[in-house]
């Protein structure tokens, strides 16, 4: 407990000096409890999710770093890897691929790493996968880019 | 060729019964020599290199220290052979399930690959070097605290975390589990394996322990010769010698075990038909049912796997790690375009159209409703499993106590008594036997008659034979008990010992046959008049056993076994008393 809580501080004052180094990246530490973060993505250029900013939740358990963080999108995301209704994200490095020297920042890059390179050969979200595995690039972008219009920008007008 | 395959046989039978079967007992000589002539004419083997054969066991029981000694000499061996350290040798050894003739094979063939895949690194990144670079701290990769150089500590890679990172990383991977004895380094770049010596030197004393524990028995748990003895609180292993055909093994906690099922010992019933057995015994409870409608077994490891998020792509927990679809439980190696993708799997879809899937679930389905067969068979699978345990409690009880009062009583020498403890050891096996016969009958085919008659037959008259020796060693006996001990019933208690020694012997040779005739698949019955010919002549012989010893019984008010009635459909025999027949209820 002690651990992860000084580990988790380190982080914070890491996010707080390092703000501006990576403008894709905002991790925001909730007020009363630093095992709950919450994470401000840019949808990454030349991806369906460009323009878009994705919300994303983290449940840290307490013997971090040594167990991986939750992490799942609040934000709706149409994507292979992303559980369509939960947010719940299928990535190896958040189960047993988890090394304790991952840090909450660079879950988020490989998070957008993710979005970036979707996985559809162990897909989450079948429709999604669906398309890319059949070839229907178009029909995957179309989709990924009508959800990220619709949840994932700010609304127009 | 076909002569060796049955020495074979007889070699295993003989071999794994052990005292029961091998013992070539006073009484039990004529039937069994008689056999054993007529097996040695038909092959051309030297004599007394079969009775050596014969006494050899197809198996060793192991204890702690001498699986300890066994891994330490393995190790050692790998150590002068490739020269390298104790602990390097050992996760060499364990990622080749303790073959070090594949050890030697796969090193010499290609040592780099071998290297890189367990992540032994050839040469230690040397750590004094980076101290001469006046380098006074440095940051832990994991709490990013910053220590002195001196307070970090590295696998071969050079990678270095503070001690109580590595305490704590560590300890989380003991505790998942025995995956710990593959533990990489935490950089997530890195491969390196953590050893022994590094386990040692930054775990806590509770974790050495667990470790040292795992790596004790990873010698067993990962090996492929050896397994431990499935009865509770028992800490025996048994290695077992390839190439027998029959997989019984006993135990020096004196449990009988299946080598190859690690199921109780169950000859003459083989390991499937057990497994489907003891599943379907069990399905009956919640538990069950439940593990049925939630999990599937990992289809290489058998563990149950619970799927409780994320994709079809499934990977068991260390160390089994196997990689499967959770629809079709296939390799997921073989998954991909042609199975139609990874989420919505073909081969699953398809079998399920040609009802493999729905096959089993319908078979499930109508086992439950054919409860009643089924009570049938369990009750009496149960109630011989129950008569077994018994038996056992009273063979103790007579080894350890009784026979010193008999021995008061009787004024015999303990060896002219042994025949009491030959019955009851006898009394116990045949209960084994007797009860997997009900799961042997429970999936003989309804529709294939004649077996079914000739398996039902046998085991009738199996049973009443067994009836009859479990009521002479426990009813009969105790008269004796009860005796005076100033007038010593001599002559009453030699009749007894005549008879209870050839009922031993005759229930001994009619289970061997049983066994027998069970484990060839009932072969003679195609052939129906050897069949009448050599039963009606077996019959006899029992009969002729217990007319003899109808005089002695007749000491006992108790009804004759000629009383019984034999029912005509299935030849059980009947208590007088009994209007249908007790087995298939059909009327006398």
């Amino acid at each position: 407990m002690q651990a992860s809580r000084a580990r988790l501080f380190k982080e914070y004052k890491e996010v707080q000096r390092e703000k501006s180094a990576d403008p894709d990246i905002q991790l925001i530490c909730d007020d009363s409890n630093i095992f709950k973060w919450t994470a401000l993505i840019k949808g990454p250029s030349e991806t369906p999710y460009e323009g878009g900013v994705f919300q994303l939740a983290f449940a840290i358990p307490e013997q971090y770093p040594l167990l991986p963080p939750q992490v799942r999108f609040l934000t709706k995301i149409f994507h292979p890897n992303v559980h369509f209704k939960t947010g719940e994200i299928c990535l190896d490095i958040l189960k047993n691929a988890w090394s304790p020297a991952w840090t909450l920042q660079s879950v988020c890059r490989a998070i957008i790493a993710l979005m970036a390179h979707p996985e559809a050969d162990s897909p989450l979200n079948c429709d999604s996968g669906n398309l890319l595995r059949s070839g229907d690039i178009r029909g995957y972008r179309s989709m990924a880019r009508m959800y990220t219009r619709l949840a994932a920008m700010p609304k127009k007008g | 060729m076909e002569s060796e395959e049955d020495m074979h046989d007889a070699n295993d039978w003989e071999s794994v019964g052990e005292d029961l079967y091998s013992d070539y007992g006073e009484e039990g000589s004529e039937v069994y020599v008689e056999e054993g002539d007529d097996f040695f004419c038909n092959s051309n083997f030297d004599d007394s290199k079969d009775v050596m054969v014969v006494r050899e066991k197809p198996f060793t029981v192991l204890s702690e220290d001498d699986i300890r000694q066994r891994q330490e000499e393995d190790i050692s061996k790998t150590v002068a052979i490739l020269s390298i350290s104790k602990a390097e040798a050992f996760i060499l050894l364990r990622h080749f399930k303790w073959d070090e003739n594949r050890v030697n094979d796969e090193w010499f063939a290609n040592e780099v690959a071998v290297r890189r895949a367990i992540g032994l690194l050839e040469n230690r990144v040397e750590i004094p070097k980076l101290m001469e670079l006046s380098i006074d701290h440095l940051t832990c990769g994991i709490c990013f605290e910053t220590y002195p150089p001196n307070m970090m500590s590295a696998a071969a890679c050079g990678h270095r975390f503070c001690g109580a990172c590595w305490q704590g990383y560590i300890g989380t991977s003991i505790s998942n589990g025995p995956g710990c004895l593959t533990l990489r380094c935490p950089d997530p770049s890195c491969s390196a394996a953590i050893l022994q010596d590094m386990i040692n030197f930054l775990a806590t004393d509770e974790d050495k322990e667990k470790y040292a524990r795992f790596y004790f028995r990873s010698y067993v748990e990962d090996g492929r010769k050896i397994k431990w003895c499935p009865a509770p609180g028992c800490d025996f292993a048994v290695e077992y010698y390839k190439g027998s055909a029959n997989y019984d093994v006993s135990c020096s906690c004196s449990f009988s075990f299946c080598w190859n099922c690690t199921e109780e010992a169950h000859r003459p019933v083989d390991c499937s038909t057990v497994a489907k057995w003891i599943l379907k015994n069990s399905a009956e409870s919640e538990n069950m049912n439940w593990i049925l409608a939630n999990s599937k077994p990992c289809p290489k490891c058998k563990r149950p796997i619970e799927k409780n998020q994320g994709c079809m792509h499934m990977t068991c927990t260390p160390p089994c790690k196997f990689e499967f679809c959770w629809l079709c439980l296939g390799v997921w190696s073989e998954h991909g375009e042609r199975t139609g993708g990874f989420y919505a799997c073909n081969r699953y879809e398809s079998a399920k159209k040609e009802g493999v899937y729905d096959e089993a679930e319908r078979r499930r389905e109508m086992a439950k409703n054919c409860l009643e067969r089924y009570t049938h068979y369990y009750e009496r699978w149960a109630s011989n499993q129950t008569s077994r345990q018994k038996a056992f409690a009273d063979l103790q009880s007579m080894r350890n106590e009784k026979i010193a009062k008999l021995r008061e009583i009787i004024k015999e020498e303990e060896s002219q008594l042994s025949f009491v403890i030959d019955a009851w050891s006898q009394i116990v096996e045949c209960r084994r036997v007797l009860k997997w016969t009900y799961a042997y009958g429970y999936y003989l085919p309804d529709h294939e008659l004649a077996r079914k008659h000739f398996f039902e037959y046998l085991q009738g008259e199996a049973e009443s034979g067994l009836e009859r020796l479990h009521q002479c060693a426990e009813k009969e006996l105790q008269v004796f008990f009860d005796a005076l001990p100033d007038s010593p019933p001599t002559k009453e208690f030699c009749a007894f010992k005549t008879k209870l020694a050839g009922l031993t012997a005759v229930t001994r040779t009619y289970f061997e046959n049983l066994v027998q005739a069970l484990e060839n698949g009932l072969e003679d019955v195609s052939s129906a008049s050897q069949v009448a010919g050599s039963s009606t002549s077996k019959s006899q012989s029992t009969k002729g056993k217990a007319g003899k010893n109808k005089a002695a019984k007749l000491a006992v008010p108790q009804i004759s076994p000629d009383d019984y009635w034999a029912c005509d459909r299935c030849t059980f025999n009947n208590h007088p008393s009994a209007k249908r027949c007790e087995m298939c209820s059909h009327h006398q």
